[in-house]
């Protein structure tokens, strides 16, 4: 998916953002910075107040029947806000050991885990906007910690995030095979209404068991985002110099020239990132590759987008 | 080819470090963290090709490099195997002719150029010969491409030196040529009297082995010589008369007593003739009668009856009328009683040298007072202004000397000019309450007081000052003595060719006890001497010296007053042969080296032919010593290898180390390798930017 080009926001850019240490005050650079962005935007039209009218049912509130149209129809109908279509926001993020990679002292480019912790945030605070229920997840094979759904969680969130965040940063780290079956499972089975999930991983998993992971969640009707994060040195393999190369999530190692690998590598790369784009897109849910060292405001914008989309959809 | 140091070449193992650099080192010495190997590892095992050398060219560049490195410092050289000693082969012959002065004997300087000539006559094609002349110092008088004629025309143009023997320098100079010949056979034939005064033990002239020596031996052990050796010239000067006594040493150096007529000459006149019997292998003193002093610097000559070496049997000097030192003492207006007493009657004592002292008041000075004067004193009297000023200031600039003592005038008011020569005087140091300072830190290396360095030699420290002017020095002047405050006592500044001497206290004995102390009369005699630029007069100088000309005033000095003085003023020194040389007193060219026995004339452009002051310069004495050196000594010496000598030249080769000095491989392997290494650092940085995405 490409997004359209945005207004260059400048305080978007990871390497700027890494240096606010408040997530919420991140998130709230972000999102409203995004947001002023987007007013000069054509796609600007969400409305936040009526949302639509559904025929009166027994047990509903008759001071939500719309009199006005009862009178032109003769019929009961109650009026839907855009605050009773608010739906359950999930954020699963991945914090496996590969997660981690990416984080460069030279230009300040944050890892990948803090990259995702940004965008969590900012998904959440953005959705607390939205008086939606906001729910974090953090997986590694399995879940980590958990925050359940409620309107009210934004700052355990951010807190959480918070506190994974720098545990991914100060700790060393411990190679273990994770995977997203078991975890994304288990949290399928926790979401009991119908939830707006996403998802932020690197996905170093065949497509066949990630597509096998993401079907829990999407067979309970739930709305889908995958965020695929990899550092641009894992998209390019820009390495120089033949080195050991060590696996964060196994501990393998592995001697390689990186010039003779480079091409095929890229190639290997690019073939997953497609197999999951076409995957993902098969079971309706939306599927965005993010180079870590791009602002924000891409991901934001690929949010908002298909948040668009589904509510059309629904 | 061979190596001096073949132990270097253990380095060469240090050829596996590219090597392992491109097969293992590189690959392993980085360890990065990646999130995954999933797709690296898909990738079929092409990680193997680091087995492989790869970029083969640079790998070489870097070995090749490598090896000359440790070739380099291996030292390697070529070694030359000659053939023994036989007669074939070129050979490079160098012939060292003596003519020092005691090749005059008899007919030794014909039989040397013989000699000589015999030698170059027998050299066959391919040789090579050089010619040799030597006295004093040596120098090649053909070059070892000449041609025979050349050679023997260079002998026949050979002529005897007046300078004395030293073997060491000719023996040095024929090493050098023997070294650096490629011709297999090499051979000395030195042709002397071998005297044996001109020879000291050089352990370290040692030529190249397998080096024939052959000597050519032209002394004799029965040689005799009578010699003029040495003359004095004692003065008795008294208001009356001027008078000196010329007294000869004659020597014999034969076995058997010799009578000999010696004879006096003053101006080219012989004056007087004494005779004298010298007794065998021994001296005599002649005492001519005494004569007046001429009135200018005249020529003198003793000569003896000659004998078979004749240049020693003359001995020129010259006698000057009295070279006392001008000096000039300047008083203020209204003096002190006695003043300049002490100055001017301890410089009065003594006439080595003598002073001649005048003094005035400041008041009734004129610029003629400083014509001819080497020193004057401001004895507490403000240096002069207008026309006096400046004809002091010249005379200063000329190589005069000045002394001020400003005692307790009023320095403030002094000429803006002379204060800025001057140190700064500031006020009058009373000392009388703590019985006066004294003398605590003296320049004993300094020409004034190096006379009172040895013990018991002048002591200073019993002089007392009780007052001084408390000077401050400025940059460019010379503190030689400080009082015990640390404030100075005198004060050195040269100006031009001058010198300008302060002393912070008083000449007499009004603030300072310093003129009752026994070291005064010497303190004021240096003073004198080192202000006045006087330099003991010699009577004669030794052929081969050097005259340097800024040292002997006396000399000079009459080219120089009476005009704008400048060491660069040019002057002619004619030689005996009547080469003439320009010369200066003190700028370029104001060394000479005297080369030719007989009397030298310097004088001033405008001097006429002969009346100019003459320079007496006679061979040198030891010369006369004929004493005899065995050859052999000589040979087995020069031929020498550590100590030892060698076995009668079988092999004709020089040894590693200096065959290894003279090609100097080691150099060019080394810009061989820094060539390579550059290229392989171009090479490698190209590669590495074509291999970086």
């Amino acid at each position: 998916m490409t997004a359209p080009a945005l207004p260059t926001i400048s305080y978007l850019d990871p390497s700027v953002l890494a240096r606010i240490g408040n997530l919420e005050l991140l998130a709230r650079t972000v999102v409203e910075g995004f947001i002023n962005g987007l007013h000069r935007s054509p796609l600007l039209g969400a409305s936040t107040d009526f949302a639509e009218h559904r025929a009166y049912m027994p047990g509903d509130d008759i001071r939500r029947i719309d009199w006005r149209l009862f009178a032109r129809s003769d019929r009961h109908y109650v009026k839907e806000y855009e605050a009773d279509t608010n739906t359950n926001f999930n954020v699963i993020l991945d914090i496996s050991p590969s997660m981690r990679y990416g984080a460069s002292a030279d230009d300040g480019r944050p890892s990948k885990l803090t990259y995702a912790c940004y965008l969590a945030a900012c998904l959440t605070y953005f959705s607390s906007l939205q008086r939606d229920r906001v729910a974090l997840a953090t997986i590694d094979h399995d879940i980590v910690d958990y925050v359940p759904p409620s309107a009210k969680h934004l700052q355990l969130i951010l807190h959480t995030l918070d506190r994974v965040d720098r545990k991914g940063r100060d700790a060393k780290v411990t190679p273990g095979r994770s995977t997203l079956l078991a975890p994304l499972r288990k949290l399928s089975e926790t979401m009991r209404r119908r939830s707006f999930v996403v998802l932020i991983s690197d996905f170093y998993e065949d497509p066949d068991q990630v597509i096998d992971a993401l079907s829990h969640l999407r067979g309970r009707g739930n709305d889908l985002i995958v965020f695929h994060l990899l550092d641009p040195r894992e998209l390019n393999f820009s390495f120089s110099d033949a080195s050991n190369f060590i696996d964060m999530e196994t501990g393998d190692k592995m001697p390689i020239i990186p010039e003779y690998l480079r091409q095929q590598y890229r190639e290997l790369v690019r073939e997953h990132t497609a197999a999951l784009a076409k995957r993902i897109g098969e079971s309706r849910a939306d599927y965005s590759v993010f180079d870590t060292s791009k602002p924000l405001d891409r991901a934001l914008f690929a949010f908002l987008s298909a948040r668009q989309r589904f509510n059309r959809v629904r | 080819m061979n190596f001096l140091a073949p132990a270097f070449l253990a380095g060469l193992a240090a050829i596996a470090v590219p090597v392992i650099i491109h097969l293992i080192h590189r690959e392993r010495r980085v360890v990065v963290e990646f999130p995954s190997l999933m797709f690296l590892q898909r990738i079929p095992y092409r990680s193997v090709r680091r087995q492989k050398i790869r970029h083969l060219l640079l790998l070489l560049l870097r070995c090749v490099a490598l090896a000359l490195l440790v070739a380099a410092f291996a030292r390697p050289f070529f070694e030359r195997r000659r053939a023994a000693l036989s007669t074939t082969g070129a050979r490079e012959v160098v012939v060292l002719l003596d003519r020092s002065s005691s090749m005059g004997y008899a007919d030794r300087w014909t039989k040397a150029k013989d000699a000589a000539r015999k030698v170059v006559t027998g050299l066959s094609a391919g040789d090579r010969a050089t010619l040799v002349l030597f006295a004093n110092d040596a120098s090649v008088a053909s070059e070892p491409m000449a041609t025979p004629d050349r050679i023997i025309a260079a002998i026949n143009a050979a002529k005897l030196s007046a300078e004395g023997t030293r073997y060491g320098a000719a023996l040095k100079l024929a090493s050098q040529i023997l070294a650096a010949s490629t011709l297999p056979r090499r051979e000395v034939v030195v042709i002397t009297d071998f005297q044996k005064i001109g020879w000291a033990n050089h352990n370290e002239i040692v030529f190249p082995r397998g080096t024939t020596v052959t000597p050519v031996d032209l002394g004799g052990a029965s040689s005799s010589d009578v010699a003029v050796s040495q003359v004095t010239t004692d003065r008795d000067s008294t208001p009356q008369r001027d008078r000196v006594t010329v007294a000869a040493r004659l020597i014999n150096t034969s076995a058997a007593t010799k009578a000999v007529a010696a004879t006096l000459s003053i101006g080219g006149r012989d004056v007087q003739t004494q005779r004298a019997i010298l007794p065998a292998s021994g001296a005599q003193q002649v005492a001519f009668t005494p004569i007046a002093v001429p009135s200018g610097a005249t020529k003198g000559v003793v000569h003896i009856t000659p004998d078979s070496l004749t240049p020693d049997d003359v001995l020129n000097f010259t006698i000057a009328p009295d070279e006392a030192v001008p000096v000039l003492i300047v008083e203020p207006t209204n003096p002190r009683e006695n003043q300049s007493l002490f100055l001017s009657r301890a410089l009065a004592i003594g006439d080595r040298p003598s002073f001649r002292i005048d003094v005035k008041r400041v008041d009734a000075l004129t610029p003629r007072d400083f014509d001819g004067r080497a020193l004057v004193v401001l004895d507490e009297v403000a240096p002069p202004t207008g026309p006096v000023g400046a004809r002091l200031r010249a005379l200063i600039d000329g190589g005069g000397g000045l002394v001020v003592a400003p005692g307790g005038s009023r320095t403030e008011t002094w000429p803006a000019e002379w204060r800025a020569l001057l140190p700064a005087v500031g006020q009058t140091v009373d000392r009388t309450n703590d019985a006066g300072g004294t003398l605590s830190s003296v320049d004993y290396a300094h020409p004034i007081f190096e006379i009172f360095n040895a013990p018991r030699s002048g002591d200073f420290s019993t002089a007392r000052f009780l007052r001084y002017r408390a000077l401050t020095a400025q940059p460019g002047m010379t503190i030689l003595a400080r009082f015990d405050d640390g404030s100075p006592a005198l004060v050195e500044r040269l100006v031009g060719r001058g010198k300008l001497l302060t002393w912070a206290s008083s000449l007499d004995s009004y603030w300072t006890n310093l003129p009752l102390q026994p070291v005064f009369l010497p303190f004021v005699h240096q003073l004198g001497k080192h202000a006045g630029r006087y330099a003991d007069p010699r009577p004669w100088f030794t052929a081969g010296e050097v005259l340097d000309l800024s040292r002997h005033g006396e000399l000079t000095a009459p080219f120089l007053s009476g005009r704008a003085a400048d060491s660069t003023t040019e002057l002619v020194l004619e030689a005996p042969s009547g080469q003439r040389e320009r010369v200066t007193a003190g700028g370029p060219n104001h060394m000479i080296t005297l080369r030719e026995q007989g009397f030298y004339e310097l004088r001033g452009r405008d001097t006429p032919v002969g009346s100019g002051r003459p320079i007496a310069v006679n061979v040198d004495p030891a010369e006369s010593d004929l004493s005899h050196l065995d050859p052999q000594d000589m040979v087995a010496a020069v031929t020498a290898v550590n100590g030892q000598r060698q076995p009668g030249g079988d092999v004709f080769a020089s040894t590693p180390q200096e065959q290894e000095q003279r090609q100097k491989v080691w150099w060019y392997l080394l810009l061989g390798a820094l060539l390579l290494m550059g290229i392989e650092t171009l090479l490698s940085n190209r590669l590495s930017k074509a291999m970086s995405p």
